[in-house]
């Protein structure tokens, strides 16, 4: 079964995935682009290139959102085409189809985290890194892959849901942030709801705190 | 007797304008039971509470013996469904969708498939997104069969297709009626389709059952009978009246589990019989109906 699911879902999505695997795999070289090779840079050349290295990091987190996202959304879009009628008369648990494609969506996840991992130890490969500087090829891909993770589930378990239920949460969200912006015109308050719920979820140990910060390939 | 199908007291609300009342259902095993009834009577709805595919709000639901919803899997894995409109996966070719089909089901037999494919006129390496609503038709109906199921549940499935694939649809599920004992489900609003293959019938109006008979009693029991001087009031009488009518001269009456020897009630109570004409079964379906509305 689970092997037929993942078929399946690779039928659906493999173009999306192949480009995130090139994606995956470019990021890492294109951060070397900006690299000045040799043991004998100035402090400033290696500065300009940690610097330059770490803008191009700045895109794997997205990346790795957008990854997340359309395997999340892919794993269901078939059958919320067909209202799940389908899915609902296969003979197993509902609990047991939706580990099934919870596990065909991780296991295409594994695809751009591949091309990251690959991109990130040809690239570490390809440069000669000057004096105090260090590349970080599995520490980058570990944290791009579960990045990737996070967002995969949230997104698996969003569309998921009914589409009353999609909209219970957004108008939820909408009232607070909008009751927020109306408290914060009127009671002219400078402390927002909305920035502090957004503050705890990005930093650590709030769940978004892997997706904010430095992605460097290159460090010290 | 044993029941493929059995329901109590089933129940069911969506919105306000539609409700199935106490559905009291009994399949027996082996039957191929027509569910009729006209668009929005609510058979689909039904079909879907009978598979677990929604809740009902009260009421049991025995499918081949397992409780629904509690069990439904256990059932479904020996139930083979076509839905209204086929739900299959269009990005699938004719093969993968077998293949994912099969891997589901335990007892689905691939040569049987590689039969129907042929006989069906489909081609395997064919995307479903490419294929007419026909050849779902058939896709659809191919999977089921080649499940082998104990039992066939089937959601208007020759709705909008042509009469050509309309027979060829009915055929390969005679075919595989002739060869086994499955039950068969089937639903419609095309009276004549079920008459030539069902030896039940149940009729869905408005949310209830308001008959559940063998087709050769709905067949044969119902009746337009020519009355002259008809009785004004009418105390027990060993038929049902559906519809009763005043022409100019006589009173035209639509009975139902009409027999020969009741003629001997009308002479009891003074009245004539002058002609008694068989009505095919869309036109018993149609005073059936109309009588329960106006009950």
């Amino acid at each position: 079964m689970y092997r037929q699911v993942l078929l399946a879902q690779w039928n659906a999505s493999r173009q999306a995935v192949l480009t995130f695997f090139v994606l995956g795999f470019a990021l890492p070289l294109v951060a070397v682009y900006f690299g000045t090779s040799g043991v004998a840079a100035t402090s400033g050349q290696v500065g300009g290139w940690l610097r330059g290295a770490e803008r191009v990091g700045a895109l794997l987190p997205i990346l790795a959102l957008f990854v997340g996202v359309f395997l999340g959304m892919a794993s269901w879009a078939p059958d919320h085409l067909g209202r799940h009628v389908y899915a609902l008369s296969l003979p197993l648990p509902r609990w047991q189809f939706v580990l099934l494609r919870f596990q065909a969506g991780l296991t295409l996840l594994a695809a751009p985290v591949a091309g990251v991992l690959l991109g990130s130890v040809t690239a570490s490969m390809a440069v000669t890194l000057p004096a105090g500087i260090h590349a970080y090829p599995i520490a980058l891909t570990v944290r791009f892959a579960l990045a990737a993770l996070l967002c995969f589930a949230i997104f698996f378990s969003i569309s998921i849901a009914t589409k009353r239920m999609v909209l219970s949460v957004l108008g939820v969200l909408g009232g607070v942030l909008l009751t927020d912006l109306l408290y914060n015109l009127v009671a002219d308050s400078s402390t927002s709801v909305t920035v502090a719920l957004f503050q705890a979820l990005t930093t650590w140990p709030g769940p978004l705190a892997i997706l904010m910060g430095r992605w460097a390939l290159f460090d010290v | 007797m044993s029941y493929a199908i059995e329901t109590h007291g089933l129940t069911y609300h969506a919105g306000k304008h539609f409700e199935l009342r106490e559905l009291n259902l009994k399949v027996r095993e082996g039957s191929i039971y027509g569910f009729l009834g006209p668009n929005g009577a609510g058979k689909t709805t039904t079909i879907r509470l009978l598979l677990g595919l929604l809740r009902a709000q009260a009421g049991s639901i025995s499918l081949l013996g397992q409780a629904v919803p509690k069990d439904v899997h256990k059932a479904l894995a020996l139930t083979g469904y076509v839905p209204e409109r086929p739900h299959l996966y269009s990005y699938m070719t004719v093969e993968q969708a077998m293949r994912y089909h099969a891997a589901f089901f335990a007892t689905f037999d691939r040569e049987y498939a590689d039969e129907l494919v042929d006989t069906f006129g489909l081609v395997s390496d064919q995307k479903l997104s490419h294929m007419s609503k026909g050849e779902m038709g058939k896709l659809h109906m191919l999977l089921v069969l080649a499940q082998r199921p104990r039992l066939l549940v089937l959601d208007e499935p020759t709705d909008g297709l042509d009469p050509v694939v309309r027979r060829d649809v009915l055929t390969a599920l005679l075919d595989f009626c002739s060869q086994g004992t499955a039950t068969v489900f089937i639903s419609s609003h095309l009276v004549h389709e079920l008459e030539r293959i069902c030896d039940w019938v149940g009729v869905l109006d408005h949310g209830r059952l308001v008959a559940d008979l063998p087709m050769h009693g709905f067949k044969q029991g119902i009746k337009r009978l020519r009355i002259a001087r008809a009785p004004s009031l009418i105390g027990d009488t060993p038929f049902v009246i559906l519809m009763r009518e005043q022409t100019t001269a006589d009173e035209i009456w639509v009975v139902r589990g009409w027999q020969a020897p009741m003629t001997q009630w009308f002479d009891g109570v003074g009245a004539e019989i002058k002609e008694i004409v068989d009505l095919d079964l869309e036109e018993g379906f149609v005073e059936l109906l109309r009588s329960s509305r106006t009950m």
